[in-house]
């Protein structure tokens, strides 16, 4: 009976009860908060203060907007067209060839948008259109692809995710976007292996091969797209810029690139994306402070020092608590929005990682890829529901479609988790001291 | 009545427009910063700053006066699978939950935010105060948008569209 007039537990339930029954979770986690700062008969104030301080002084959450605004001037400046021209140029004439620009795609617009839900949304769409044109590929499948390959556009630089995580742990964000590299190329492949096979067997059409002798032509067209992430790369690690200021440079240099080179913006559509891009950036800001608001009562009940003590308890080494997490991870994927569970849970976890020796830029790579995994884990997965509503198809059907993606993934995951040499190579190779 | 609406919709559309100046601000304010930093190498402090004031209005701005409840983050399994009925009784729960917390907490609210006139931001000397008056505003119009929300719920016709 203790529990019920314990505050945090009140607290905790509160939040619960009002985001299942439909309040915005930003907004239930300051219903929450309040509730607890009530109870223990604290300053209410402390809502404000801590929402407003942190906002405002918290430097690296600017790259949020501006991410999304970079995104946003790709896809009216046809950047997003541009790069999907090209990926079809590549893998096109493949047996599977437009399942395979579904993957490409992912990997090289991972580069835009930062979030999962946006790029299965927005140009997952077009993707999938184009599979499911003139019936050359079954529906669920091709939604299946769409929501398994998003998974790993947050994975690749830049990364709204990763920009959050850098934020709730204190990890370089410059060596994050590094270790992202690798294990999404790899799960691109992994994702890839399932459509050779699955190509072979159910005879998957070929799209009609572009000739080689276009292919340099192509390139050349939508290299200023393509250069894009390098771009944003070069000036976080050449130290000309903060990666936030990156960020701006980033969505300067999309819009740069639609007016000059591909002539495709007007007044109309760049007013139209500033006011899309400004209430995604209202919507993930109040989730942002809702969670900011919230770590300052879990770290008033000292909970990260309580979970870290348990686990002591627990004699849990450094392996079996990433199995821990993993497993914790997964599970939460399936009842919470990617950004709420970074926000939230994984400042919870990061001090006890931490005291195991764990790198926390490998411990962040790992949670995003997990997180992102728990996206398309049925039966509850955000984006298996984006794609249902997107493709029409039975859910039951994406869901059976998804599994061998699934599972390779989860073993790509496996893979990360234990050889940690596969997130922290090419970090240390540009002077990582981890 | 229809005349309050048609009022309601034309502000919307102009809290619409202020909310993307901001972003637009916000961008340049970031291009000017970088320009003045590395190319012009002229003090930018004052550009974080604007920057850095913006993101926090564009947040409690838009979510006070532009975000509907379907732009926003939320859990909607249960709420989708429900009938009309039942989604009512939970609007009103959440909505008098949601006003009674943040009514109860707005007097502690305004204490600090006036306190915090006090301070001033380190370049442009602007007092803290008003940075942060923006939180009264949206606790304020929280508080009544979720009191309507809760009488359109109860006595609203089925699917009028939240105005305002």
């Amino acid at each position: 009976m203790e529990l019920l007039t314990d505050p945090f537990f009140l607290c905790i339930a509160a939040i619960l009860v009002l985001a299942v029954l439909g309040l915005p979770i930003g907004l239930s986690m300051i219903g929450g908060s309040i509730l607890y700062l009530l109870l223990n008969g604290l300053d209410m104030g402390i809502v404000a203060e801590q929402f407003l301080n942190r906002m405002y002084a918290n430097y690296i959450i600017l790259a949020v907007p501006l991410f999304i605004l970079a995104a946003e001037f790709m896809n009216i400046g046809s950047l997003s067209d541009k790069l999907l021209v090209w990926c079809n140029a590549v893998v096109g004439r493949f047996r599977g060839g437009l399942a395979l620009v579904n993957v490409l795609q992912s990997i090289v617009f991972a580069g835009m948008s930062g979030s999962a839900i946006a790029d299965a949304a927005g140009t997952g769409k077009m993707v999938h259109s184009l599979m499911t044109r003139d019936g050359k590929y079954p529906n669920s499948f091709a939604a299946a692809l769409t929501a398994s390959s998003a998974v790993i556009g947050p994975i690749i630089p830049p990364s709204i995710p990763m920009v959050l995580y850098a934020l709730v742990s204190d990890a370089s964000i410059g060596y994050l976007f590094m270790g992202g590299i690798i294990p999404g190329v790899i799960m691109g492949l992994s994702l890839a292996l399932i459509i050779f096979y699955k190509a072979k067997k159910h005879n998957f059409p070929v799209e009609a091969p572009v000739p080689l002798r276009q292919l340099p032509k192509i390139t050349w067209h939508s290299l200023p797209a393509l250069m894009m992430p390098v771009v944003l790369l070069f000036f976080i690690y050449s130290g000309i810029t903060t990666p936030t200021e990156a960020a701006a440079v980033a969505a300067a240099y999309a819009l740069v690139v639609s007016i000059v080179l591909y002539r495709s913006i007007s007044w109309r559509s760049f007013y139209s994306s500033l006011v899309v891009s400004s209430k995604t950036t209202v919507s993930i800001g109040m989730l942002i402070a809702g969670a900011l608001v919230l770590n300052y009562v879990v770290t008033v009940e000292n909970i990260p020092a309580s979970l870290s003590a348990v686990l002591t308890e627990w004699n849990l080494d450094a392996v079996m608590f990433l199995i821990f997490v993993n497993v914790v991870l997964l599970l939460l994927g399936c009842v919470l929005e990617g950004t709420a569970i970074i926000l939230i849970i994984i400042p919870v976890l990061v001090p006890s990682a931490a005291a195991l020796g764990i790198d926390l830029v490998h411990f962040g790579v790992v949670a995003v890829v997990n997180v992102m995994i728990g996206l398309i884990t049925p039966p509850y997965g955000m984006l298996l529901f984006v794609m249902q509503t997107v493709s029409g198809a039975k859910l039951k059907d994406i869901v059976s479609d998804t599994l061998p993606f699934l599972a390779v993934l989860l073993g790509a995951l496996m893979l990360f988790t234990f050889v940690p040499e596969t997130v922290l190579w090419l970090p240390r190779l540009f002077g990582y001291q981890g | 009545m229809a005349g309050l609406i048609q009022l309601g919709r034309w502000l919307s559309k102009r809290a619409e427009n202020i909310l993307a100046l901001m972003l637009g601000a916000m961008f340049f304010a970031f291009i000017i910063q970088i320009v003045f930093r590395y190319v012009l190498q002229l003090p930018t402090g004052w550009a974080h700053e604007v920057s850095a004031i913006l993101w926090v209005w564009i947040v409690l701005f838009g979510a006070a006066f532009v975000l509907r409840d379907r732009d926003d983050v939320r859990l909607d399994v249960v709420y989708s699978a429900v009938g009309n009925n039942a989604r009512r009784v939970m609007t009103v729960i959440t909505a008098l939950a949601i006003v009674v917390l943040l009514a109860t907490a707005l007097p502690a609210i305004i204490d600090y935010i006036l306190f915090m006139k006090v301070e001033k931001t380190a370049y442009l000397k602007i007092r803290y105060d008003y940075v942060y008056s923006i939180f009264i505003v949206f606790a304020v119009v929280t508080v009544i948008r979720y009191i309507w929300r809760a009488g359109v719920a109860v006595w609203g016709r089925e699917e009028q569209e939240e105005t305002k």
